[in-house]
């Protein structure tokens, strides 16, 4: 049984391996449910719990017991990246479009953006938040996948099947397929959406990819990746294109895969030295 | 580019991460988590032919979010049964005499009355002394028998309260405040501590002060220390005062090994004697007891203990293995073993317990005093001071009644046993067991549920 929808801008799907249709679609709508739930409360955009926590920006807010534990995550993966994951880096976006065109940013303006840049420059005291005026949360590099894990979680809670939830090709399997089979899973080529650039068998866990297939500047023959370091403004030098890596969770993976293109050309290396189940395309 | 910690590993402080991030999974989209705890239980401890004992006890957490905690403990015990004198046993009937009661010409005081066998007696003061009339209660111990107080019966209130509070995401905070009463004794005491964590929550370290204040007010008056036992009222309360420091490291060496080691100190000064306790005075020939005197103990203390724990969580079982060795300037040293291994079943676990420790004598232990030798400085029979090894192996077995509740049952047997007959006992003491094995059964009935 398979549902598809559409969430985060994304083409997602929810798979569960049974017969009885009703069942199916039943849980499928327990994981899409979440997905927007999450989608809905950590978007930049509309009237979300998280754009009015940036307006709040300059002022003490209290925050949620959710927000609160996404905050102790995001500091957590700050610590580990050695600064170079943060989730006050949106605003650099301001200076960067990653359009596929030959612009890249203007110096002056990065400049005038790092300081509303670093995790170390917020007040994060459990349940209370500060930001900087001008400051900006940005859940783009742990939201998708924290709706993964969320999703398959609830889902598989009422779920008596095995299932899959997809969002975007971030995605997490609750275990094998009725029979123990594993499910197939096609990897997409980073220049051409339609084309599958391989198919691997994943049993259970999860898998998340992480690269600038469609967002990038090229100049001068050098292309300028969408990931950006948060403490120099630029893109990461000689980061592979994506990054895909298989882990127990979608929250996981993804984080593994985003400090993988953070390490640049010492990408393959991480991962090897991490003995991670991974996918490095350059 | 710098990899350095990159290189160390980041999978096992991601999963750890990732585990709590999601742990309260189905908890925000419809209704917070649970933030209130309470775990309660009953214990039933025997030992055999001594003390028995009964301690229902209840502690209630409520956690406000943000990490502030408040905790709230209650216990009540009631203790009856015979406790040693500390004087040994001899080929005679000894007999033993404790107060009861006092009257002079302006009031009467009675603290409890004689029971456990033990007979009053009313002992007038000589014509025209201006003395109280003694009424005491008299025991009566058969001839190679250890000497016990057969009419201890007490009970005892304790409540604690504890608030923990986060100045940083990483540091906490807490404070906490103690009171125990029971007849003869109470005692009072507060705590400071400060724990911070470091490298992603990975490691923390730990601080805390504690303060206590104890007041005795022994049944009967606190005797003077190596006077003769008397029936006699006595006069007078004694108290202690305790401070104790504690310095404690916790580090996550992987996701699934957890290591902790702490170092305490301990200083404290007052009444620290028992003021029930004798110590028999045998003759240096034939070991017969001349006389019984009361213990005396030092009034400074200082304790040190450092303590390890390992536990290592299994793909589902868990495993603890802890050891602690303690020493003071009463030169009394002990060690303890103790491993635990939980095999979690579905809905159900098993955890078996096995502890050893051991311990070393104080330097003023003794077995009796010799009436022709010098009195020590300090002297106690309080076998609790004296050597001995003691084994306990218990299991507990939980049952989950469903997601927010669990019903346990715990079952352990402790044995202790010293020195039965130490060397260069004096004359009939050779013949006596100066240090008889004790073996004790205790059960705890558990019950805790959160909501």
């Amino acid at each position: 049984m398979r549902r598809r929808f559409t969430a985060m801008a994304s083409p997602c799907e929810v798979l569960v391996d049974t017969d009885d249709r009703a069942h199916g679609l039943a849980i499928a709508a327990i994981a899409e449910a979440e997905a927007r739930r999450v989608e809905t409360k950590f978007t930049r955009y509309a009237n979300s719990p998280l754009s009015r926590l940036n307006a709040a920006a300059g002022t003490a807010v209290t925050v949620d017991t959710e927000m609160a534990e996404l905050l102790d995550f995001a500091a957590c993966c700050h610590a580990l990246s050695d600064g170079r994951f943060d989730v006050t880096s949106g605003v650099l976006r301001r200076a960067w479009r990653f359009d596929g065109s030959d612009r890249i940013a203007d110096p002056l303006l990065i400049a005038a953006l790092l300081p509303l840049v670093g995790w170390e420059k917020l007040t994060w005291r459990r349940p209370v938040l500060t930001l900087r005026p001008g400051m900006e949360l940005d859940f783009g590099g742990i939201g998708k996948e924290y709706a993964v894990d969320r999703a398959l979680v609830l889902a598989a809670r009422a779920a008596g099947a095995p299932l899959l939830v997809n969002l975007g090709g971030d995605l997490r399997a609750s275990g094998p397929r009725a029979g123990g089979t594993p499910w197939q899973v096609a990897i997409a080529d980073v220049d051409d959406t339609a084309a599958r650039a391989g198919r691997l068998a994943l049993a259970c866990g999860a898998l998340a990819t992480s690269g600038d297939a469609h967002r990038y500047v090229e100049r001068g023959g050098r292309r300028y990746g969408h990931l950006l370091d948060p403490r120099t403004g630029w893109p990461i030098d000689c980061a592979p294109r994506a990054v895909t890596v298989a882990a127990a969770s979608c929250l996981e993976a993804g984080l593994l895969a985003k400090l993988a293109l953070l390490a640049g050309a010492d990408a393959e290396r991480f991962l090897a030295a991490e003995g991670l189940r991974a996918w490095c395309l350059r | 580019m710098q990899l350095t910690r990159l290189n160390r590993g980041v999978q096992p402080a991601l999963a750890a991460a990732t585990a709590s991030l999601l742990a309260n999974c189905g908890a925000h989209a419809e209704d917070e988590a649970e933030n209130a705890f309470v775990d309660s239980g009953l214990l039933f401890y025997q030992e055999s032919d001594r003390v028995r004992a009964i301690e229902p006890n209840l502690n209630f957490n409520y956690d406000f979010g943000g990490g502030e905690l408040l905790s709230l403990g209650f216990v009540a015990d009631s203790v009856t049964g015979a406790t040693p004198l500390g004087a040994v046993a001899a080929p005679v009937k000894q007999t033993f005499i404790r107060p009861i009661s006092v009257k002079s010409n302006s009031s009467t005081q009675t603290v409890t009355s004689a029971s456990g066998g033990a007979t009053v007696v009313t002992i007038p003061p000589p014509p025209g002394s201006p003395a109280a009339t003694i009424v005491a209660a008299s025991t009566t111990v058969g001839a190679n028998r250890l000497p016990l107080d057969q009419g201890f019966n007490d009970t005892r209130y304790a409540g604690t309260l504890g608030w923990v509070e986060p100045i940083t995401p990483d540091l906490k905070l807490s404070l906490g405040g103690a009171y125990s009463s029971e007849q003869d004794y109470r005692s009072l005491s507060g705590n400071l501590g400060l724990a911070q964590d470091f490298n992603a929550h990975n490691t923390t370290v730990s601080l805390g002060v504690n303060y206590e204040n104890d007041r005795s007010s022994p049944i009967g008056g606190t005797p003077t220390p190596f006077a003769s036992m008397s029936g006699s009222w006595k006069n007078g309360n004694r108290s202690k005062d305790e401070i104790n420091a504690l310095v404690g490291l916790t580090q996550v060496m992987s996701r699934r090994w957890l290591t902790s080691f702490n170092y305490s100190y301990a200083w404290s000064n007052g009444y620290q004697t028992d003021p029930y306790k004798l110590v028999s005075v045998v003759d240096g020939t034939t070991g017969l007891p001349g006389d019984y005197l009361y213990e005396n103990r030092p009034d400074k203390r200082r304790k040190q203990s450092v303590f390890w724990e390992n536990r290592i969580h299994l793909p589902s079982d868990v495993v603890d293995v802890s050891m602690r060795y303690y020493w003071d300037d009463w030169s009394l040293r002990s060690f303890t073993i103790e491993g635990r291994y939980r095999f979690v079943f579905d809905g159900y676990y098993a955890e078996p317990l096995v502890r050893w420790y051991r311990q070393e004598a104080a330097s003023f232990f003794r077995y009796y005093l010799v009436q022709s030798q010098a009195l020590p400085q300090y002297a106690s029979a309080d076998t609790r001071l004296g050597n001995f090894d003691a084994t306990t192996a218990g299991v507990k077995f939980g049952l989950q009644l469903d997601k927010s509740s669990e019903l346990n049952l715990r079952v352990a047997y402790y044995l202790q046993q010293g020195d039965n007959h130490p060397a260069g006992a004096v004359g009939q003491l050779k013949n006596q067991n100066l240090f008889p094995d004790l073996d004790a059964v205790s059960v705890v009935v558990g019950y805790s549920f959160a909501f």
